[in-house]
């Protein structure tokens, strides 16, 4: 009877996730989907936790585990909810790599777990023996990996790529290890498999760690949407070790749509999936090729504020090219009132967002919602990319491989071939910069020395800052 | 500026453009105006401009002059050029000779041709050796829309089909209610919802009439939708869409179906604007002259289609009449009507495809690869190349999603080649992973996979078209989500054996699971919460 209560229960939870997923296709109904996501997992974890309460009735174990069962999801809940709350938008993309990290941890835990609890019972079958396996494999990269993104993220280790010598080897060499070990884990009688396991498990760490720490730093965003699909494949693996029908649904839910968006980004940056994950990209070609060598003696023009806010009054149409600089300086809220004051004069101003801008897919448009920006006067790359040439001004704030021109006319670049805002056709182009340095994807910027281009050094800020005291006063 | 071309051109030491005069009756538009001119110019091309020609489009020969044209006297010295800009087809002058005949040998000429309904006057220009650009051929692709001409002229003619039929109509557009009485606002049909159509249509709307909008096209009403109006519904099965975004020419039922359509709805109409065009056909008629008897006395209807026979049956090319009480507006010169407004418009396509044409520094060069040159290609010196092949139109719409892997398991095998291969080696494994499954594995296990490979395929469809902005809070949402591993702690924390590293181990992945869970939910509302319009 509760049995079939829980089952209904976990249909329905089933069935609002993916209305969830869904409704977070469009600003409509995101909402909304957030809703229903939240509704479903209030639902499948009341379903379970009767579920649990009663079993542990029946065993006369109530009081002590439903204690601790009650302190942890409260506990755990308190701790989430003061993360979320706290944390800065623009160190969202770190906030969810961490959590990704939480995931694979816990599928690895369940999975130990799950072993002990054999408790000297008939001994689990192969195929519960490989779920318990796999599981704890994929949770494990996924925790190291996610872990090793965080890191990346915060800046804690430097966002090059690091490339070992023969790491695919040595890749292919830990995979072979712990195929080996797989063997020796499934005949191993009693619990005498939990060496072998964990030994797994650390073997799977290392090996989430180096996948990571090979991939540079313009290649984050689909790299926290490759461990957000990990993690979903990971609470499915523990899904089929512990026969729970909505843990392998909603795991594969995740997996598969986390899997997508990855797709979804590679083809926005004209790359496969293959070339980010094992392509060591931004290290093999530090320099942009023959652009960077014929440019070293080319002028660099600077300009004041005080001059690019004329350029900016003067102005009837301006695009603002936000990137990751902008969420680094946390200027997004200067940034707005800078164009609110500018479109209160008529200039038509309006943003124009790369897919891959920042570490986040979508990470620009999240800072531009919270510093108040209508989402109506933000464009994406193919909208408005054709209208650059009848732009007055375009003001690059913090972005730098998005605008290289270098991606499509220098075939030997590395970034060559990826769809670039091509914002070197409008009139006058304003780079804010804190200086000469090259982008994340470790290229030079051509569009630095173009005769149309002014660079604005300084804190983006402190520069749109004081561009907005310049229109004002103007 | 030397003729790149292979074409043996009139040895001459510049390229000159010539703009005649318009020649026909209540003409008032000019092919060039002292902006395009002065465009011309900078590329090192010579401009002759006949006298008067921008008269009566309010330009000044001196305007003209100063934009750095020669002001020639005759026709005869503006149709010597190595180009002609011409408005309205070439015609027969009023001294008997043709102005087809004044171009120069192997010379080149660029404006409204309508080269389907004027088959004498491309053989008289074939016999010139002439190469002859129709400005009505233009390809509807986004690269031409610079070069549109006809959307432009539509677009004058839809606002002006307005203006004419008020003009008309002895009534307010809008509604009123006054202390003399009670106005009922104007009720306005537009038959055809082209670029005309929706012009009719916004410039009725701001009049504030009544509007309604007929078209055979469903993917139009959007855009009628979009601007107000009310789209008339019509169902049968055979869709008007052509090749190339044009209505294309519909059988005889579907046409009788039409009419009775429009003749009911006729009858609640005040203002009645036609502009049903099929490329290269006369126009339909789709206003019987029993649905003009069935509209009230008084009533107004403007045929834009009147210069290729008209959509009502009752119209008069080039006039205004009167029938059973409703005014017929049979005007063929709406746009030049609008004279310099028109002027402008058709001068900057007309420069746009020149330009296209002759490349600054490159000289007068046609490539026939090229769809807009080969599009707009009547004659190339003097040989027939219209109509150009046609060619295969991509038709909007969704994409087809391409095969990529979806199972980026923890450590893939070494890189294959590409994704192709990729897809096929994981569909292989699935299928094999099926096969041992259903061979060796516990019924039980059969039956999780099941579910499992059915929900990765709606993982897979669910997030296909998200949009840009909303991919960090999906992100976040998945992520909380894919806290459900929370249950797999809980069922560990059930078992009846676990010892007590194994409670623990549990514990703690609940915990972690929690933390996953609310702080992924949470921080998803604050930032959607941030959105807004």
């Amino acid at each position: 009877m509760t049995e079939a209560v829980r089952s209904v229960a976990y249909l329905v939870a089933a069935l609002l996730f993916i209305g969830s997923l869904r409704g977070l296709s469009t600003q409509e109904t995101a909402r909304r989907g957030n809703l229903m996501g939240i509704v479903g997992m209030a639902l499948a974890i009341v379903a379970t936790l009767v579920v649990v309460l009663m079993r542990l009735s029946e065993s006369g174990a109530v009081a002590g585990r439903g204690a601790l069962l009650g302190v942890v999801i409260a506990l755990g809940a308190v701790i989430g909810a003061a993360l979320a709350a706290r944390v800065a938008m623009t160190a969202m993309p770190e906030l969810v790599a961490i959590l990704h990290s939480f995931v694979g941890a816990a599928a690895v835990l369940v999975g130990v777990a799950t072993y002990l609890d054999a408790g000297g019972e008939a001994s689990h079958g192969v195929v519960h023996l490989l779920e318990i396996y796999i599981g704890v494999l994929v949770g494990a990269v996924t925790f190291s990996g996610s872990v090793v993104a965080f890191a990346k993220l915060r800046g804690m280790v430097g966002s090059k790529p690091l490339l070992l010598p023969g790491r695919h080897l040595l890749n292919g060499g830990i995979v072979l290890a712990c195929v080996t070990l797989a063997i020796v884990f499934i005949r191993a009688p009693g619990h005498e498999g939990l060496s072998p396991l964990l030994v797994q498990t650390g073997l799977a760490l290392a090996l989430g760690v180096l996948l990571v720490a090979a991939i540079g730093g313009g290649d984050m965003p689909v790299v926290v949407s490759l461990l957000n699909s990990y993690s979903g494949w990971a609470a499915s693996a523990a899904g089929f070790m512990l026969e729970n029908d909505l843990l392998i649904v909603t795991g594969a839910l995740v997996g598969s749509s986390g899997a997508i968006l990855s797709a979804i980004m590679c083809r926005a940056m004209n790359r496969s999936i293959w070339n980010v994950v094992f392509g060591g990209f931004g290290a093999e070609a530090p320099k942009g090729g023959k652009a960077a060598a014929s440019q070293a003696d080319l002028p660099v023009h600077e300009a004041s504020a005080e001059q690019v806010a004329q350029l900016l009054l003067a102005a009837r149409s301006v695009i603002v090219v936000p990137g990751y600089g902008m969420a680094v300086a946390q200027a997004q809220h200067p940034v707005q009132e800078l164009s609110s004051a500018l479109r209160a004069r008529g200039t038509n101003v309006r943003f124009a967002i790369h897919p891959v801008a920042g570490r986040l897919p979508g990470h620009m448009n999240v800072l531009l919602a919270e510093a108040n920006v209508s989402y109506e006067i933000v464009e994406e790359m193919d909208e408005i990319n054709g209208d650059f040439p009848t732009t007055d001004v375009v003001l690059v704030i913090g972005a730098n491989d998005i605008v290289n021109p270098s991606a499509l006319d220098d075939a030997e670049s590395p970034i060559y071939g990826m769809p670039v805002l091509e914002v070197w056709k409008a009139s006058r182009v304003v780079m804010l910069k804190r200086g000469m340095a090259a982008g994340y994807a470790g290229v030079e910027n051509p569009l630095c020395w173009r005769p149309n281009t002014l660079m604005l050094f300084g804190d983006a800020k402190k520069s749109v800052q004081a561009l907005l005291d310049g229109v004002r006063e103007g | 500026m030397p003729d790149a071309s292979p074409t043996p051109a009139p040895a001459k030491p510049a390229f000159v453009v010539g703009v005649p005069r318009e020649i026909h009756a209540e003409e008032r538009r000019v092919a060039a105006t002292p902006a395009t001119v002065k465009a011309l110019r900078k590329l090192d091309i010579e401009v002759d401009v006949e006298a008067g020609a921008g008269e009566a489009a309010s330009y000044t020969d001196a305007q003209y002059a100063e934009a750095g044209a020669r002001i020639v006297p005759s026709a005869e010295q503006a149709w010597a050029a190595d180009l002609v800009l011409k408005v309205r087809p070439p015609e027969a002058r009023p001294d008997g000779t043709h102005e087809a005949d004044l171009l120069e040998p192997g010379a080149r000429l660029v404006g409204f041709i309508w080269p389907a309904q004027n088959q004498e006057l491309v053989q008289r220009l074939a016999a010139r050796k002439a190469t002859v650009l129709a400005m009505d051929c233009m390809p509807r692709i986004t690269r031409a829309q610079r070069m549109d001409a006809l959307s432009a002229m539509a677009n004058i003619a839809g606002y002006r089909a307005i203006i004419e039929a008020t003009n008309h109509f002895g009534r307010f557009m809008p509604g009123q209610i006054t202390a003399a009485g009670r106005v009922a606002p104007a009720q306005v049909l537009v038959v055809g919802a082209g670029v005309a159509g929706l012009a009719a249509v916004a410039a009725a709307r701001s009049l504030g009439a009544v509007v309604k909008a007929f078209d055979t096209r469903p993917a139009v009403r959007e855009q009628v939708e979009s601007l107000g109006a009310q789209f008339l519904e019509f169902r049968f099965d055979e869709s008007g869409e052509g090749e190339g975004g044009y209505a294309k020419q519909v059988s005889d039922a579907y046409l009788a179906a039409e009419q009775a359509l429009l003749t009911q709805h006729a009858k609640t109409s005040d203002i009645i604007v036609t502009t049903a065009l099929i490329p290269g056909k006369p126009a339909p008629q789709l206003i019987t002259s029993g649905a003009v008897v069935a509209m009230g006395s008084g009533s107004v209807i403007v045929d834009l289609a009147a210069e290729q026979g008209g959509n009502c049956a009752l119209t008069e090319p080039g006039k205004v009449v009167d029938k059973f009480g409703v005014t017929i507006v049979g005007l063929t010169d709406l746009p030049s009507r609008m004279a310099r407004q028109s002027s402008d418009l058709y001068a900057t396509t007309v420069l746009n495809l020149v330009t296209d044409v002759a490349k600054p520094g490159a000289g007068w060069k046609l490539d026939l690869e090229d769809e807009i040159h080969r599009g707009v290609l009547v004659l190339l010196e003097g040989e027939l190349k219209w109509p150009p092949p046609s060619r295969p139109q991509p038709r909007a719409g969704a994409p087809v999603a391409p095969a990529t892997p979806a199972a980026e398991k923890a450590a893939p095998p070494a890189p294959p080649k590409g994704m192709g291969f990729a897809a096929k080696a994981l569909l292989g494994g699935i299928a094999a992973l099926l096969l041992l499954a259903g061979l060796f594995g516990p019924p039980s296990f059969v039956q999780h996979l099941t579910v499992f490979l059915l929900a990765c395929v709606v993982g897979w469809h669910v997030v296909w078209d998200v949009t840009p902005a909303l991919h960090t809070p999906l992100m976040s949402v998945t992520n909380a989500i894919s806290g459900i591993i929370v249950l797999g702690g809980m069922v560990v924390l059930q078992g009846a054996f676990s010892g007590p590293v194994a409670v623990a181990l549990g514990a703690a992945a609940v915990l972690l699971a929690a933390v996953n869970v609310a702080g992924g939910f949470l921080v998803t509302q604050r930032m959607l919460r941030m959105f807004r319009r």
